[in-house]
């Protein structure tokens, strides 16, 4: 029985971003977020695994089948945008579409309690953010290795403005460059905390009494149900979107014509 | 306060960097590539098999066709020998009609020459008979014997001159008359054969 049972409406405030967090080291560790980004982690490369030792060309399996598709989804992509050259990002384009997407499944577990036994690793700002400081360090190293050292310095002064200005490009591409990760980071973040808010919401639903009536805990069934199917959804098309930028910010650093 | 707050990364980030960076070389060096291996040859494959069955389908058509060619022109022989054959019978139907015709006119014309004999031997028959009548009565007529050796022109001029035929030529002693005459008649029937 969590805290909210027998409570009056929204007598509490849910949690926002609440972990378990010991010191370790000098440094601040989120207990639960490890936990859960440890079982992703073995969950991701189990089935990447268990799919290599039944693999075969002749008629995939369903979870072949699933990373083919996944695979064909990404490469597709990449040949659209960057084109063949690009191909060499597909296992970091495929590596983060797979993990971000159990990391997002982990919602799926969740009740909305105050600490989640398994909640996704991808509503704590650390994951989403480190996947996407990666990323986009090795988006400025392609570009430079694309462009030349040179070409990459100038490439942020000489535009988007004419070359008197190249303070204000600079500016402009400073910023432009640094929201890159941020926003890389706070959508996947955003969205999945917000999933586990709802849950949480909905789970004080159910301290709502109408007289002796328990109202709220009729309610959570279906408005659990419903927003979870929702959060299916979003965890695809969140996991999809990572890699999609990942994809395009690859393209923009690696094409040369300007 | 800062570090309270749930947008402001801490320690996890370490952790969870390292997290991915397992992932991505796991995936990357163990997953991928035996999946795109794999991919790639059943890609292979079903190019192989398409172009096999394009091929059998091609193969297909050059059979059918050669078949309808075959049967095409087995019809067309069989019409030729089935016309050849109407055209043998035909033939052999007009050939054993001429022939019949050739036969027919050859009995009658055999009948008609047989008939023509009879007929002349009868009427040599008759004429010497006429003659022997003729000189038995010109003996009695003029009292003496009259020699038919002697009177033999005489006699065959009057035969003749029965019978309608040109004047024979003068015979041998003791040849009988009527196969002397039956020259010009077999002559006279020729062009009825």
């Amino acid at each position: 029985m969590g805290p909210w049972f027998g409570s009056p409406l929204l007598a509490l405030v849910p949690s926002v971003g609440e972990h378990v967090v010991r010191k370790v080291a000098g440094l601040s560790i989120d207990l639960d977020t490890v936990w859960a980004t440890g079982a992703a982690v073995v969950i991701t490369c189990a089935l990447g695994l268990l799919v290599r030792r039944q693999l075969t060309s002749g008629v995939p399996g369903k979870l072949q089948l699933a990373w083919e598709t996944g695979i064909q989804l990404v490469t597709r992509q990449i040949e659209g945008s960057i084109g063949p050259r690009g191909l060499a990002i597909v296992p970091l384009a495929v590596a983060l579409f797979v993990f971000i997407l159990i990391a997002n499944l982990f919602e799926f577990v969740g009740i909305g309690s105050r600490y989640e036994w398994l909640g996704a690793p991808t509503g704590d700002i650390n994951l989403p953010l480190a996947m996407a400081v990666f990323v986009i360090l090795l988006v400025h190293m392609a570009s430079i290795r694309e462009r030349g050292i040179g070409g990459y310095v100038k490439h942020y002064l000489l535009q988007p403005f004419p070359k008197f200005l190249f303070p204000l490009n600079l500016f402009i591409n400073f910023v432009e460059e640094l929201s890159k990760p941020l926003t890389l980071a706070l959508r996947l973040f955003g969205n999945l905390l917000s999933g586990t808010l709802m849950l949480s919401v909905i789970a004080f639903l159910g301290a709502w009494k109408l007289g002796s009536a328990p109202v709220g805990d009729v309610l959570v069934v279906p408005f659990n149900a419903i927003w979870k199917a929702f959060d299916l959804f979003i965890a695809v098309v969140q996991a999809f979107i990572f890699s999609l930028l990942t994809i395009l910010y690859f393209d923009t650093a690696m094409s040369t014509e300007h | 306060m800062l570090a309270s707050n749930f947008l402001v990364p801490n320690g996890t980030f370490i952790a969870e960097l390292i997290a991915f960076l397992i992932v991505l070389f796991v995936i990357g060096k163990y997953v991928l590539p035996p999946l795109n291996r794999a991919m790639q040859e059943r890609q292979e494959k079903v190019r192989a098999e398409l172009a096999a069955a394009d091929e059998a389908r091609a193969s297909a058509a050059a059979e059918e066709e050669q078949r309808r060619a075959a049967l095409e022109e087995a019809r067309a022989r069989a019409g030729q020998i089935v016309e050849q054959a109407r055209r043998t019978a035909e033939q052999v139907r007009s050939d054993a009609e001429a022939r019949a015709q050739e036969e027919h006119d050859r009995i009658v014309s055999a009948a008609a020459h047989e008939i023509e004999l009879a007929r002349q031997h009868a009427v040599e028959q008759a004429t010497v008979r006429m003659g022997e009548v003729v000189l038995d009565v010109v003996e009695r007529v003029i009292g003496r014997e009259v020699d038919a050796q002697v009177h033999r022109d005489l006699i065959d001029q009057g035969i003749a001159a029965i019978t309608g035929q040109g004047t024979p030529g003068p015979r041998r002693n003791g040849e009988p008359a009527d196969a002397a005459d039956r020259q010009p008649s077999r002559a006279g029937a020729g062009p009825n054969a």
